[in-house]
């Protein structure tokens, strides 16, 4: 049963098409990461999956539920984190999560246990504009994963932390469909990323979708092509380097 | 729960010390200027209301604007500045509930700010114009009556603090407003009815009729601003 699925879901900006009739399949209960080179349109179908985008045609349905008719039930289904950190500056990080709680209606302790998950418990205190840039990201993520939601949208989590921190978030990420039974659906635009935490992938580049499927059978199709399947980076850029090509030489 | 929210997120914003400071200062405003000449207003003819009215209210009510614009761009700084806006509206909440909260904020600190004004112009006419029950209570109905003359401009300047990312272009705009509407003519009833003029308007010698008018032009502008504000949300989500 697939927890995301789209259908020719397109989103136009005048001229400009930022996603072309993508057809995504995210299985329930598996890590489903969503590659491609910046600007490839991963922020934007994220976007449009939260309703902060209106997408130009085609539909999408999320837990048998589809958009725009139920938005907010949607949205009540889902933990995101989208681009940058998105936080109130003036209060603490334990204020910041109680705003969200209050809205989703959650009990306290959802509070502390989202500070735990992301190690954030002992800064709790302290104002998040003051926060690095790791412990924003930090701020976020357990933003996203308060209530432990079904659904877990991630646009490049790991951004701005140290090794550690995102050696911490990406065994997080791989652990939370067995503990939470929850579906993650998580974008990079570095393949050997996705491939530490995701079992399932999707290869974006200039808003089409290239591939979609398991890390195996990525690793089948490139060696079918011909593509260097020896390392999945090299895979990658080699798939969005004849893409480019066949799109007339755009890089 | 929009205005419970509000009130969590205005924390460390400054905006009730703001409200406190300013009520005091307009609030201090009659008071100095009838203590530095009080035989120049006691020698005047008019109820106590009037006088105290025509003497002060013009730049009380400035002063009221200025912190209503002052108020509803930090309001909305707070959404805009760290991107806390993007998190809300990925969460299951309407966007105009948000609104909603945001005046549920701001129209008890305009409030208190003209409680204030008023205590301050009650005392007044008590201390040095000798006002009894009846002139004090013609006091209160001329604050009542400030107090819903400003309502359309607190909305408008939600609205356009809504419409702003940036708070600076938010507050330009609405002291661009503000000394437009002490240029306008009071006189001209069409153009005293700009969001910004209509808090100008004195109640003490005003016919009943224009009253009237002034207190329906007041709800239908304070409704206006609300529509705006729906229309803009779905037109931002529409082009987003």
């Amino acid at each position: 049963m697939n927890m995301i699925q789209t259908r020719n879901l397109t989103k136009s900006y005048g001229g400009f098409t930022a996603v072309s009739n993508l057809n995504l399949h995210v299985p329930k209960g598996s890590v489903y990461g969503f590659v491609g080179p910046n600007g490839a349109g991963k922020s934007t179908t994220m976007k449009m999956f939260l309703g902060l985008t209106r997408p130009s045609s085609g539909a999408f349905v999320i837990d048998k539920m589809s958009y725009p008719h139920n938005r907010v039930k949607i949205l009540r289904e889902i933990g995101s984190f989208i681009e940058a950190p998105a936080f109130y500056g003036n209060l603490t990080g334990e204020e910041n999560l109680d705003i969200i709680r209050r809205i989703l209606k959650l009990p306290k302790s959802t509070v502390d246990d989202a500070l735990e998950l992301v190690d954030l418990t002992p800064y709790r205190k302290r104002l998040a504009r003051k926060y690095s840039l790791g412990m924003k990201q930090r701020l976020g993520l357990a933003g996203a994963l308060l209530g432990r939601p079904p659904i877990l949208i991630l646009d490049e989590p790991t951004n701005g932390l140290d090794p550690v921190g995102i050696h911490e978030i990406r065994m997080l990420i791989r652990s939370l469909p067995d503990k939470f039974d929850c579906t993650v659906f998580v974008s990079s635009h570095l393949l050997s990323e996705i491939e530490l935490m995701a079992d399932h992938i999707g290869v974006l580049n200039h808003g089409h979708l290239l591939f979609e499927g398991t890390l195996e059978e990525l690793k089948e199709k490139a060696s079918f092509e011909g593509y260097p399947d020896e390392n999945l980076e090299n895979m990658f850029l080699a798939l969005i380097e004849e893409d480019n090509m066949r799109r007339g030489g755009v890089k | 729960m929009s205005f419970r929210l509000e009130c969590k997120k205005i924390r460390r914003t400054g905006l009730a010390a703001a409200f406190l400071a300013g009520s005091v200062i307009a609030a201090a405003l009659p008071v100095i200027n009838t203590a530095a000449r009080p035989d120049t207003f006691s020698s005047m003819t008019g109820s106590p209301a009037a006088i105290l009215s025509d003497a002060n209210l013009q730049m009380i009510s400035m002063l009221n604007l200025l912190l209503i614009t002052a108020g509803a761009c930090i309001l909305y700084h707070i959404e805009y500045a760290d991107n806390g806006l993007q998190k809300i509206q990925s969460l299951p909440v309407r966007e105009s509930g948000l609104f909603i909260g945001k005046c549920g904020i701001l129209l008890p600190f305009v409030l208190m700010m003209i409680l204030f004004e008023t205590a301050s112009l009650c005392f007044c006419g008590w201390r040095w114009l000798d006002a009894g029950k009846e002139e004090l209570i013609e006091m209160l109905q001329t604050l009542g009556f400030t107090l819903l003359l400003t309502l359309p401009a607190t909305v408008t300047a939600l609205v356009i603090a809504s419409a702003c990312r940036n708070m600076w272009t938010a507050l330009g705009i609405g002291v661009l407003c503000v000394f437009m509407a002490t240029m306008l003519s009071t006189d001209n009833f069409i153009a005293s009815l700009f969001p910004y003029a209509l808090p100008f308007q004195i109640l003490p010698g005003m016919e009943t009729e224009r009253v009237i008018h002034y207190c329906i032009a007041a709800v239908c502008e304070t409704a206006a601003a609300c529509a705006a504000e729906i229309i803009h949300l779905k037109v931002r989500r529409l082009f987003a």
